[in-house]
């Protein structure tokens, strides 16, 4: 087939001793939009990153255009025409939007000097093309994520790159900019180039591309085109067995006095400007309410200081009815907050001990016996919840960085979940959790709802929060900006609240619900 | 326990030791080859070197008792380093600290109107506190108002070193030649029991500070605790652990523990505080600490080893005309291994982590970062 751009065969990649692609072989044709899916570990980054020169393989064939090559590094594959865009932007933020995109590859005058209006006329040219609308004097750290992602793609664009790698691109998006990167991405395969868009949302990948493949413990196990596939065929070919994709769950019954009480509450980002701002939310027992909003909109910040970790400059924040001490994650557990950090690796476990130190940790006043540890009562424990939740292949002495990162997960949730608590929080409870995992933690979460809990979920997957969720609250630039029943929800009423704009084009400001 | 549940700790244990011990093991063998080949190229023969090394430390009861009076001092410092280490914090002002406990153990033992049998607890205790006090400069400036301790520490040992001197030299000094403080009162002295050293019952005192030490790292919640914020402070503070009131906490048992070696060196051996008395005990502790993984039971093994190597090292000089700082080259020679795989783990820290992450005890950041964390 001579429409055939790039071809893998057979790919083999060994990390020391962990092998991270065992024979993969992949076809990209010109002119497509072909998705590569898979759970996090199954080696989609790895076998594109092989592509673009940064890794290189073990054993494999890669041709392009019938060619066989080996790239010594990105240059060689950037040369070759092979571009790709990672999920942390490598852009520099001090520089314009043109100067980005020339950068390694200036335009000069005769003199030697930088050609500037050559590089401002060529993006102004390149980016009217490709109808990706930037200001190419723009510094690039004043512009929006979904901007700085088209100066991405247009710097592989200028680079001639005829297969487009885009890593993980909607992660920052809002849907109305996903949507914008999808008919980019369409109007790139019309011009007979080849798009390869990395991803774990099935949703996104029905929408966007004419062909999927799926990864699994580093192999291609399927490819095929997408006509009448549905969510489900791809996510059983992710895990290996079937999967039911909608949270199984009943009417929420919300009811008694809010078990989160959150009045007027202002608290400073890490760089000193205020991250949260005069925000006021409650949350109930017996209800699900997910926080939605862009990434690095006071999310974090706003969950840091629910669980006392990060001090407040104003407002109040009641846990059960009652007010801990602010900066005390003491005294708001002892409120009744039970706390499932995003940040497994620094905050939420100790990588280094034991499952049964990072279970313990939680429940000490269960396991002293005055200023003792009972160490014994405390591995039964941790025995009986590591069969109860289901963690893999471990014992109460396995290091928790020895787990997978759904395990790693359910060690965090058997401590949190099994504390006598009226309120969970539950950040980014399906960050790079197995597909098989992420079932049974939703069930969890929706199992503690129904006892009368209280339960509150960030996560920066919507398609999570609305199937998961009884109510979304939607966060912009540190304030609450919709507060919408789950059931009436709608993706692009949703969308434009995450983006800033409310259903009259104005930010809304803080709506409260008692 | 059911014996389902043994094999995985059998397992996990042995492990354990396997790490524990190996790395300590191969820095000695590792040390003493390189120091072989550098015996060799003195014109000596290495084997020579070592017999003479182990038969001056080891061998008859005369040697032994001076190894152990050798040891006894480093089981403190030893000791007081492995605790704020397991804790990731970086006091290497053992040294200072050691030298304000002698300080006030050799006030206190020779000017404390007291009875008796309450002079030598009496100056353990100021010894205790004497530690913990200049221990405490560090702890608070590092809690409140972040400064990293690393630094601190290290400043405040010389500072320690003229401060004694110029008390022993000036204010409270004995009549005489030395720079030295009255002798204390016989009942302050502890038991001495042989004639061929200045080996002392400070040695039981040490082997029970030892075994204290290792109960409270497994058997207490604060051990517990302690260990936590050594191997991830942020994850501890989540747990409700309050870091900044415990890393105070270490920091004042560990200079108190180095307290201890001052109160010994004066009580025991001296019978005086002297000026300059210490040939840099608090600093090999920092060593002895490295080597025993920060493990109180492994600082009985290093600290013998290193008082074993001190004490030896006379005998080089008398018998093979071979400079005693010789020793003190293998000695660093250990700490450089002991350092370089410390420092090798971190490329590989991602992969270990993966397949199975060692149970480090040695800090692994830069501890003023959780302390400026948590204010």
């Amino acid at each position: 087939m001579d429409n055939v751009l790039v071809s893998m065969r057979g790919i083999v990649k060994h990390f020391g001793d962990l092998v991270a692609i065992r024979d993969a072989t992949l076809e990209i044709r010109r002119g497509e939009v072909h998705a590569l899916v898979g759970e996090n570990g199954a080696g989609k980054s790895t076998l594109m990153n092989i592509l673009y020169g940064l890794h290189p393989r073990t054993a494999g064939e890669v041709r392009l255009r019938g060619e066989p090559v080996t790239f010594a590094g990105p240059a060689e594959a950037i040369r070759a025409g092979i571009g790709m865009v990672h999920q942390h932007f490598k852009l520099a933020p001090s520089f314009t939007v043109a100067e980005n995109i020339i950068l390694g590859a200036e335009p000069t005058l005769s003199s030697g000097r930088l050609d500037r209006n050559k590089a401002e006329r060529e993006t102004a040219e390149l980016s009217h093309k490709f109808g990706l609308d930037l200001d190419p004097r723009a510094i690039v750290g004043s512009l929006p994520v979904g901007l700085r992602q088209r100066v991405e793609i247009l710097k592989a664009l200028y680079r001639q790159a005829e297969v487009l790698i885009l890593d993980e691109p909607t992660a920052v998006l809002t849907p109305q900019e996903t949507a914008e990167l999808f008919l980019t991405m369409r109007s790139l395969a019309a011009s007979g180039r080849s798009v390869v868009f990395i991803t774990h949302k099935l949703r996104e990948v029905l929408a966007a591309s004419d062909r999927i493949s799926v990864m699994r413990q580093g192999r291609i196990v399927a490819t095929q085109d997408n006509i009448g596939v549905t969510a489900e065929q791809i996510a059983s070919q992710m895990v290996g067995r079937s999967v039911l994709l909608r949270v199984a769950k009943g009417a929420a019954r919300p009811n008694g006095e809010p078990a989160l009480d959150i009045r007027g509450l202002s608290v400073r980002g890490d760089r000193g400007a205020l991250a949260v701002e005069n925000l006021s939310m409650t949350v109930r027992p017996g209800e699900i309410v997910g926080l939605a909003g862009v990434q690095g909109n006071g999310q974090d910040e706003l969950v840091e200081s629910i669980a006392g970790i990060r001090p407040l400059v104003a407002g109040r924040i009641a846990i059960c009815g009652l007010a801990p001490p602010a900066s005390d994650p003491m005294a708001s557990r002892r409120a009744g907050l039970a706390y499932v950090p995003a940040d497994r690796a620094r905050v939420g476990l100790s990588l280094q001990s034991p499952i049964w130190a990072n279970i313990a940790i939680g429940h000490l006043s269960r396991f002293r016996k005055g200023p003792f540890l009972a160490a014994a009562a405390a591995r039964r424990h941790c025995r009986e919840l590591i069969e109860k939740f289901d963690v893999r292949g471990a014992s109460v002495y396995t290091p928790a960085g020895s787990l997978s990162g759904g395990n790693q997960q359910k060690v965090q949730l058997a401590r949190e979940l099994t504390r006598d608590t009226r309120l969970i929080i539950a950040e980014q409870p399906s960050q790079g959790v197995d597909i098989g995992a992420i079932e049974s933690i939703h069930r969890l979460l929706v199992a503690k709802r129904d006892e009368g809990c209280a339960v509150f979920v960030v996560s920066a997957d919507l398609d999570e929060l609305m199937s998961l969720c009884d109510r979304l609250l939607v966060i912009y630039r540190g304030c609450i900006v919709g507060d919408i029943q789950a059931a009436e929800a709608d993706v692009e009423e949703i969308g434009r609240l995450m983006g800033g704009s409310g259903a009259d084009g104005e930010p809304l400001r803080t709506t409260v619900t008692a | 326990m059911n014996g389902e549940a043994d094999a995985p700790r059998r397992t996990a244990l042995l492990a354990r030791i396997g790490r524990a011990v190996g790395a300590p093991l191969f820095a000695i063998a590792v040390s003493f080859v390189l120091g072989g080949l550098l015996m060799l190229a003195l014109g000596k023969n290495p084997l020579t070197v070592y017999a003479a090394l182990i038969n001056g430390s080891l061998n008859g009861w005369p040697n032994l008792s001076v190894t152990l009076q050798l040891t006894t001092p480093l089981i403190f410092t030893g000791l007081a380093v492995a605790v704020a280490f397991r804790s990731g914090i970086w006091n290497i002002g053992v040294e200072g600290q050691m030298l304000m406990g002698a300080l006030a153990a050799g006030i206190v033992g020779y000017a404390a109107p007291l009875p008796d049998w309450a002079m030598a607890p009496a100056s353990i205790l100021a010894a205790l506190a004497g530690g913990a006090a200049w221990a405490a400069i560090p702890a608070l400036l590092r809690a409140y108002v972040g400064v990293n301790e690393l630094v601190l520490c290290l400043m405040l040992n010389p500072i320690a070193l003229l401060l004694t001197g110029y008390v022993s030299a000036r204010v409270l000094k004995a009549p005489g030649p030395t720079n030295k403080l009255p002798d204390i009162v016989d009942a302050a002295h502890l038991t001495t029991f042989t004639l061929y050293s200045q080996l002392n019952s400070g040695i039981f005192i040490a082997l029970a500070v030892c075994g204290l030490g290792a109960f409270f790292n497994v058997g207490t919640v604060r051990g517990f605790e302690w260990n936590l914020i050594g191997l991830n402070a942020r994850f501890a503070n989540y747990g409700g652990v309050r870091v900044r009131r415990n890393v105070i906490g270490v920091m004042l048992t560990s200079g108190a523990i180095g307290g201890l070696a001052g109160a010994e060196q004066v009580l025991g051996v001296y019978g005086a505080f002297y000026d300059n008395f210490s040939p840099g005990y608090g600093f090999d502790g920092i060593a002895v600490a490295m080597l025993a993984n920060s493990n109180p039971i492994g600082v009985l093994f290093s600290s013998f080893l290193f008082g074993a190597l001190n004490s030896g090292s006379s005998v080089l000089q008398m018998e093979l005309g071979i400079s005693k700082y010789l020793v003190q080259v293998l000695q660093f020679i250990i700490v450089l291994i002991l350092s370089a795989r410390f420092t090798l783990t971190w490329p590989i820290r991602r992969k270990a982590l993966v397949a199975a992450a060692p149970t480090a005890a040695l800090p692994t950041m830069p501890p003023a970062e959780h302390g400026a964390k948590e204010a």
